[in-house]
């Protein structure tokens, strides 16, 4: 009987030590799987954000072209536009003997 | 029937479990432990991923923030043939190659060949504009796909093409600041080891090593986009207009020898470099030479008043002519003009005069001012491929080179070293070392360049002395065609002939330039213009300083400079 009793022991032992061990591999496995996928969507996001950034350097250099000198002259003279051949410089003591 | 098993065969079971199991822990311990590295070294070779990780070059700005170079990734389009296949999985290449076509602007023909060359992997077309790109990728074609790849873009076309250089093939930079800062702009690639799946994705748990990469230096420059931009207007137009077979314009701070704007032409597109021929690559104010004629006449006076040879009134007998060292040297068409002072030699342009001042101040001490005024050296500009020109040793002087080299002849200089020159009259006598690259913007903070003032070359009465002259030269001399109402100018022409290869001077032709500053006193900008064999000849520095004033009359108003004249 006494055979009987530490067999059953042993095997509820070994049987709770290996559900146990089941039990931490699948909560391992668990935490390792939800890295995983938030480092997937890091990247994703990571793709997101540089591709963002080169759609914004892309509109940056559009904008400075826009702002080019020789561009804003040439758009000028398009629309017709000339130089002023004359500016006009009025003297700070001028305005105040006028008031 | 009950099946019963013995004591002693369960031991031998038991035993052999256990033997088994000691085993398996062993050789599991062996590869935890001593075998561990091998085992890891053979799993992350499956998905070790090493590359190198681009640093980011750096930007370039003008003086107020406006971006002048920038690099941004661009979509480039590869090809894979093999995988050019339709929905019913039948060989796709022909209708591939007819789709892409149109948006490429390639012919159907060419992209057929490429296709069918027989390569695994191609690319067909690098650095796509996005629009360009976006519409491919709406195709939706199989076997094409798109990498990233680095492109230098210039926002402002040609404008500042001379001084900022270009960026080739390889990611080098060239030429101008591109060149002279490469390895400033380029900064430090860094690494990044990581393990990847079969998607090359990168694994969150695996290895990951990196080593980040030190982006480029970003470089604000002393240049002014507006001024830059009318600098490189008048040259394009007045060199068009003279069928001049070039052109340079320095356009200078007198101050700190900061350059505000640099042109040459011919110039290129550094966005179609391929396009450009040796000579339009060369930029012309730093990297040719040319005898500056009499404009350096400034140089002669000023130092034969800085010794104190002569003053703006000494006077002497003009005959047209001066003999030095048994040859005879004529003003220009051989004018005679009589009594005359100093400062009507600089006003006329006399040759003869010029020889007079020298033959004063004897070749020792005119050597030794022009080596003071920084001809002969390069100015230290931060340019890639600048010249220094040529100002012979004393020892390698004949006589009349005392004459000649006194109204410019027998020596070469480049635009920027008249520019700078002029801006040592300008600023008092001090020549400062002109600089480019205002400062330089990393993640440690601004560092600012530091003006360099190389010497002292004339004291600051010889100077205002100068100064008076050059606006008399201006005003009521040979260079009246560059006043500016409202501001007093001073400057003085130059009209150079053309050594050839026999060493005589080429026929008829000629190099016309203008150097002067505006306003005189406290000047703001110092402008230099030089044109190669303009079509009006020996009135060719009309138009050159034609262009001076149309520079110098947008640089006022651009910066609200207030006249100071009536």
């Amino acid at each position: 009987m006494r055979n009987a009793s530490w067999e059953i022991r042993s095997f509820l032992l070994a049987s709770g030590v290996i559900v146990a061990g089941f039990l931490l591999v699948l909560l391992y496995l668990a935490q390792a799987t939800a890295v995983s996928a938030a480092g997937y969507e890091a990247q994703r996001l990571v793709a997101q954000r540089d591709e963002l950034r080169r759609q914004n350097a892309l509109l940056v250099i559009e904008s400075a072209r826009l702002d080019s000198p020789a561009r804003v002259e040439t758009e000028a003279q398009r629309l017709g536009l000339v130089r002023a051949a004359t500016i006009r410089v009025v003297a700070p003591e001028a305005v105040a003997a006028a008031r | 029937m009950t099946a019963t098993i013995s004591h002693a065969r369960l031991r031998v079971l038991f035993a052999f479990f256990t033997i088994a199991s000691v085993l398996l822990s062993a050789r599991l311990a062996y590869w935890q432990t001593v075998g561990r590295g091998e085992l890891l070294s053979r799993a992350t070779d499956q998905v070790r991923s090493d590359l190198a990780v681009a640093a980011r070059r750096g930007v370039i700005r003008d003086r107020t923030g406006a971006i002048l170079a920038t690099t941004v990734d661009l979509r480039s389009l590869y090809a894979i043939p093999s995988q050019m296949k339709d929905a019913e999985g039948n060989d796709n290449r022909p209708a591939v190659a007819a789709a892409l076509a149109p948006i490429l602007g390639e012919k159907v023909d060419v992209l057929r060949a490429a296709f069918d060359s027989g390569a695994e992997w191609l690319f067909v077309r690098r650095r796509l504009p996005e629009e360009t790109a976006a519409r491919i990728a709406a195709l939706g074609l199989h076997g094409l796909g798109f990498e990233m790849e680095p492109k230098r873009l210039y926002p402002n076309g040609a404008v500042g093409a001379q001084i900022l250089g270009f960026v080739n093939d390889d990611g080098l930079g060239q030429y101008g600041v591109e060149g002279r800062y490469d390895d400033v702009l380029a900064g430090t690639p860094g690494r990044l080891a990581v393990a990847r799946d079969p998607a090359n994705r990168e694994l969150a748990l695996g290895l990951r090593t990196a080593v980040p990469a030190k982006n480029g230096e970003d470089l604000w420059l002393t240049v002014d986009l507006a001024v830059q931009n009318a600098a490189e207007r008048e040259i394009a137009a007045v060199v068009e207009r003279e069928k001049a077979t070039g052109g340079a314009i320095v356009v200078l701070d007198p101050h700190d020898g900061a350059v505000l704007a640099m042109a040459s032409s011919p110039t290129y597109d550094p966005a179609r470099v391929a396009n450009a021929n040796a000579e339009a690559l060369r930029n012309r104010a730093i990297s040719w030479t040319y005898e500056p004629g009499s404009t350096l006449k400034a140089v002669t006076i000023a130092a034969g008043l800085d010794k104190g040879v002569v003053t703006p009134s000494t006077s002497y007998q003009d005959v047209g002519y001066a003999v030095i060292g048994g040859r005879t040297l004529c003003n220009a068409q051989c004018k005679v003009y009589g009594p005359t002072t100093v400062t009507q030699v600089l006003a006329r342009s006399q040759n003869a005069g010029a020889v007079f001042v020298a033959s004063k101040l004897g070749a020792s001490d005119l050597n030794a001012y022009l080596h003071a005024f920084g001809f002969g050296v390069r100015t230290g500009v931060d340019l890639a491929a600048e010249t220094g020109g040529i100002v012979r040793p004393l020892a390698e002087w004949y006589p009349v080179d005392l004459g000649t080299v006194s109204f410019g002849q027998g020596l070469s200089v480049t635009p920027l070293q008249l520019a700078s020159a002029y801006s040592a009259i300008a600023n008092g006598g001090t020549l400062y070392r002109p600089y480019v690259v205002a400062n330089r913007r990393d993640a440690d903070g601004e560092h600012r360049t530091a003006p360099v003032a190389v010497r002292r070359v004339i004291s600051e009465e010889t100077a205002a002395t100068m100064v008076s002259m050059l606006t008399t030269t201006v005003d009521n001399g040979i260079a009246n065609a560059a006043a500016i109402r409202g501001y007093s100018v001073a400057g003085k022409t130059g009209t150079a002939q053309i050594p050839s290869d026999d060493g005589r001077y080429v026929d008829d032709a000629y190099i016309s330039s203008f150097a002067g500053f505006v306003p005189a006193v406290d000047p703001r900008f110092v402008v230099v213009v030089v044109l190669e064999k303009p079509q009006s000849k020996l009135l060719g520095t009309v138009p050159a300083m034609n262009t001076f004033k149309a520079i110098a009359t947008d640089a006022l108003r651009y910066a609200r400079v207030q006249p100071d004249r009536p």
